[in-house]
């Protein structure tokens, strides 16, 4: 049976979701799943990885507190060639995707990036990746080798619940001597009340649909339940409503979050190519010929005056 | 200071009527209906090279793997204050994976003694996020991917912020030489003029086919890729939005449903 | 240097000018940005303030109507200085992101809409024979749809119809098809005067590919850039209202439907101001049957811009005052009006946003004349 290795992913304390999605599709494959965790004093995590995998190696020190790709890509390698995983999982994210292909070339691995999907055919795994902002999707097929190296895109594989009781392994840490060549300092959180919409993973954005500013607080509060920003079109701005730092469009910002809930928004092509890039865009707009439908992936042809509070109680609902 | 900055020609995706098809060998797409320009992280790398020259002076060299057409989107940043170019341009090196590429781009770097190298940090055609992480381990030097911030803090030594999920900072300190994977959004990439890319034409773009990079066939193109992309399909969706049916109560409720679905909520 | 020697003194004839203020007095931005045209023209005789004046943002308000130069009584344009200025901000490439992305799509895909040029004969689909002239090939009239007809849902249906109504008066016409580029105004208005130049050449050479007797424009932006701004263009160049007022007027083009609704025209900068066709658009809707043409109170040489043109698409001013367009539809609103027809892209895609913006979409429309003629075929 071969081996698959898993980095889990903490940043600041918290275990990041995306260590679940990768055990989550390691867990679909044939193989033992080990989990990762390069940390310091993060027992908590080891458990809940342990529900996930059959083996979880835990190396404790001061050194992986915080991300540091030299660090990390030391640690991973001495561990990777005791053990001799068959298949690697890294996080595609501001952190793993900081060492995939460095990591790979040193151990020899064949190894491809920002993956989708993942699938053992004979004995080598065979990716799928999006192409063209996600038009089209390509398989990729690896190259013959001792060990794969894949990274996994953020919220490709939904997790599933843990079932499993690993043993937790704590290993002595690898590393002799700390990175000089790259230190970490410290973290910047983003400026708090001055909103980038560009950088917003999820926007409730509002149109002249909307009709009077007085139906503000309602998409205020609807944003505020689904953890989004406030953006708007242009005529939205114009009127004041919003400020002009939250106009999407040719004459705004352009924006790519995860979500774009599109409120009253008739979708001029200059509007609509300032969200090019959101991942899923859901339109609310009385008129069933408005062409912000051709771009939306969900569409609700109804007054979004009557649609909105429906929207809020039932997010309210579930969420108890 | 020495930079060398690495830039991509790429279809211009970003316009939401762009249509992707792929071709009859199902390895390509046709391109017959697409626009072209340089990539948009490398447009931000570009604008950061020529900041910290304007800064500290130096010299940026542009270096680019395409064909002659890519000439336009090196002559836009030659424009903007890149001193010289390289363009590398073989049939041989088509199909190239991230490793392969960095390969490439190495043969071309490694004479000019350069004190940073930037790339951007994704294609928005291909999307790896992986060429400059792997150039940097080719030339053993060290890195960092996602930059949004580069500040120059003493000799030999950068303090750059990258950019994590959700806007986080993550605030570093890097030795030069190093190689720089740069994001989006951290500087506001300058226009270059028609007249300037028109005085651009005069720069020489120096050339490098397959022979003069010293490399062998089997290094380069599919040959000398760990992992080859072998067959496109098409994802599943709906072209048109799916139009949620009901009164308000049940679109709402199947709305609220898709976005937990989605993990969104 | 001496003043009589300052760049801007011998390229706009500054010293013309003796202050009178009549370009800022009829400056219809003024109502709602702090812009003083009249000042610049004296602050920019002064080389050494050329920097400082270039970045102002008052610069980037003026939307090139031509109110200023049309009321100048010396003869000058008092907003083309303006436009120097920001051909100076262009040339250091120090310009809003969105005028870079609108200038660099000009360049890579000959349009300002960032749409490929491949995609430029789209708007066509669905359409019988649409002739796309070959090089050398014969035709009375060669049209010019330009980037907002050709890209802009709203706008192409708009095409159709003038192809409907050409059609209809059995003219010889043909397009240039997917090669056809950016006529170069909107350029020219970012302060891209290298962009512009460009676009002058190679169009020159485009459209001397084809043996046609005329060019006909779809938007006044084309018209007037290839009538008066263009180098080297024999060609003789018409706005399409006044192709329309030909046909009608040698009986080629009939009307027969009635169209009962109370029509004010507004009139388009870059047609009227700029090029003084008032005449023509009102004749052509006269000829429409049951069309009660009315005027608004500030028509013709005095007509009120809808901030459109001049770059505006993609700058905005940090004014929250209403914008030109609504103030013309309020006084569309005043006289009654039902339809307020327009003769040029932008003036419809802003007065549209004006109805909307003012909540009188179930009172008024905007219109095209060639929508207005396609119902009256």
């Amino acid at each position: 049976m071969h081996e698959i290795f898993v980095l889990a992913e903490h940043r600041q304390g918290e275990l990041r979701d995306v260590t679940l999605e990768m055990l989550t599709l390691a867990g679909q494959l044939e193989g033992k799943v080990t989990a990762v965790l390069l940390g310091s004093g993060m027992d908590d995590f080891a458990g809940k990885l342990a529900s996930y995998a059959d083996r979880v190696i835990v190396v404790d020190d001061p050194m992986f507190a915080n991300w540091n790709a030299i660090n990390f890509q030391a640690a991973l390698v001495a561990l990777i060639n005791k053990d001799k995983p068959h298949l690697v999982i890294i996080p595609n994210t501001g952190q793993g995707a900081d060492i995939l292909a460095s990591l790979a070339l040193e151990l020899g691995a064949s190894f491809t990036s920002d993956i989708i999907g993942l699938a053992i055919e004979g004995d080598k795994p065979v990716a799928t990746r999006a192409y063209y902002g996600g038009k089209i999707n390509g398989r990729i097929e690896f190259k013959d080798a001792e060990l794969y190296v894949v990274g996994l895109r953020e919220g490709a594989v939904p997790a599933a619940e843990g079932g499993k009781s690993g043993a937790i392994e704590k290993v002595d840490n690898p590393v002799a001597s700390e990175a000089t060549a790259r230190k970490f300092l410290e973290y910047e959180q983003p400026p708090v009340g001055d909103v980038d919409i560009t950088q917003s993973s999820m926007l409730v954005s509002v149109g002249r649909g909307l009709r009077e500013d007085k139906n503000m607080p309602m998409v205020e509060e609807l944003a505020g339940l689904i953890g989004a920003d406030v953006s708007g079109s242009r005529a939205v701005v114009d009127a004041g409503w919003l400020p002009a730092d939250r106009q999407v469009g040719i004459s705004g910002k352009t924006v790519k979050p995860k979500l774009y809930l599109a409120l009253g928004i008739s979708g001029a092509f200059q509007h609509v190519t300032g969200m090019k890039g959101a991942d899923l865009v859901v339109a609310i707009n009385k008129d069933p010929d408005a062409p912000i439908f051709q771009y939306a992936d969900y569409g609700i042809a109804d007054d979004l005056l009557k649609v909105v509070p429906a929207l809020i109680d039932k997010l309210k609902e579930m969420k108890g | 200071m020495k930079i060398v900055v690495c830039v991509k020609q790429v279809p211009d995706t970003s316009d939401p009527d762009t249509e992707v098809h792929i071709d009859s060998s199902g390895k390509g797409v046709d391109q017959g209906k697409f626009s072209f320009v340089i990539n948009d992280a490398d447009n931000y790398a570009v604008e950061e090279a020529i900041l910290l020259k304007e800064k500290h002076e130096g010299e940026v060299t542009v270096v680019n793997v395409g064909s002659e057409a890519a000439n336009q989107v090196i002559r836009m940043a030659l424009a903007k204050g890149g001193d010289g170019a390289i363009r590398l341009d073989d049939e041989k090196f088509a199909g190239s994976d991230p490793v392969a590429l960095a390969r490439i781009l190495q043969s071309a770097i490694k004479d000019l003694s350069c004190d940073i190298v930037m790339t951007g940090c994704l294609a928005s055609d291909d999307g790896y996020g992986a060429v400059g992480v792997a150039l940097a381990s080719l030339m053993g030097v060290p890195h960092a991917a996602y930059v949004k911030t580069v500040e120059v803090i003493g000799e030999g030594k950068l303090k750059i912020g990258r950019e994590l999920e959700g806007g986080l900072l993550e605030m570093d300190e890097i030795d030069t030489p190093c190689v720089l994977t740069i994001q989006t959004g951290g500087n506001e990439p300058r226009y270059a003029s028609f007249k300037g890319i028109r005085e651009a034409s005069k720069k020489e773009i120096k050339v490098m086919d397959l022979a003069a990079t010293g490399l062998s066939e089997d290094q380069v193109g599919e040959a000398g890729s760990v992992a080859v992309m072998v067959q496109y399909s098409v994802p599943v969706v709906g072209d048109l939005a799916e139009i949620l049916e009901g009164d308000p109560g049940e679109t709402a409720g199947k709305l609220a449903g898709i976005l937990k679905e989605k993990g969104l909520v | 240097m001496s003043i009589e020697h300052g760049v801007f003194v011998e390229k706009y004839d500054l010293l013309g000018c003796i202050q009178c203020g009549r370009c800022t007095g009829g400056c219809p931005v003024t109502e709602r940005t702090a812009l003083n045209v009249r000042r610049f023209v004296y602050d920019t005789v002064d080389d050494s303030r050329l920097e400082e004046l270039s970045e102002s943002p008052d610069i980037w308000d003026c939307t090139t109507c031509n109110t200023c130069a049309i009321r100048c009584p010396k003869g000058l344009e008092p907003f083309e200085v303006l436009l120097g200025l920001r051909a100076m901000r262009a040339e250091e490439g120090n310009i809003e992101q969105t005028a870079i992305t609108a200038l660099e799509s000009m360049f890579n895909n000959g349009n300002p809409w960032g749409k490929a040029a491949a995609k430029r004969m789209d708007w066509a689909e669905g359409l019988e024979n649409v002739r796309v002239l070959e090089e050398g090939e014969k035709a009375d009239v060669l049209l010019h749809i330009c980037c907002t007809g050709a890209y802009d849902p709203k706008i192409m249906p708009i095409v159709k119809k003038l192809v409907r109504v050409l059609n209809a008066a059995g003219v010889d016409f043909g397009f240039i098809g997917t090669e056809e580029k950016h006529c170069g105004s909107e350029a020219r208005r970012l302060g891209e005067e290298g962009l512009f130049e460009y676009f002058d050449e190679e169009n020159t050479e485009l459209f001397g590919r084809y043996d046609v007797k005329r060019l006909v424009t779809l938007s006044p932006h084309c018209f007037n850039s290839f009538k008066n701004e263009y180098t080297n263009l024999a060609l003789p160049v018409q706005h399409y209202t006044q192709l329309i007022a030909e046909l009608l007027e040698d009986g080629k083009l009939e009307l027969t439907k009635e169209i009962s609704s109370k029509v004010v025209f507004h009139d388009p900068c870059y047609l009227g101001k700029k090029n003084l066709v008032f005449d023509e658009p009102r004749y052509v809707l006269g000829k429409i049957k049951g069309v009660e043409l009315t005027e608004f109170y500030r028509s013709k040489e005095r007509s009120l811009c809808c901030e459109g043109g001049g770059g505006k698409m993609w700058v905005e001013s940090e004014s929250k005052a209403p914008r030109l367009a609504e103030t013309r539809v309020a006084d569309a609103h005043d006289l009654g009006a039902q339809t307020i027809a327009v003769a040029c892209p932008f003036c419809w895609l802003t007065i549209e946003d004006a109805i909307k913006a003012k909540g009188f979409e179930e009172e008024m429309q905007v219109k095209d004349i060639l929508e207005l003629l396609d119902e009256a075929l």
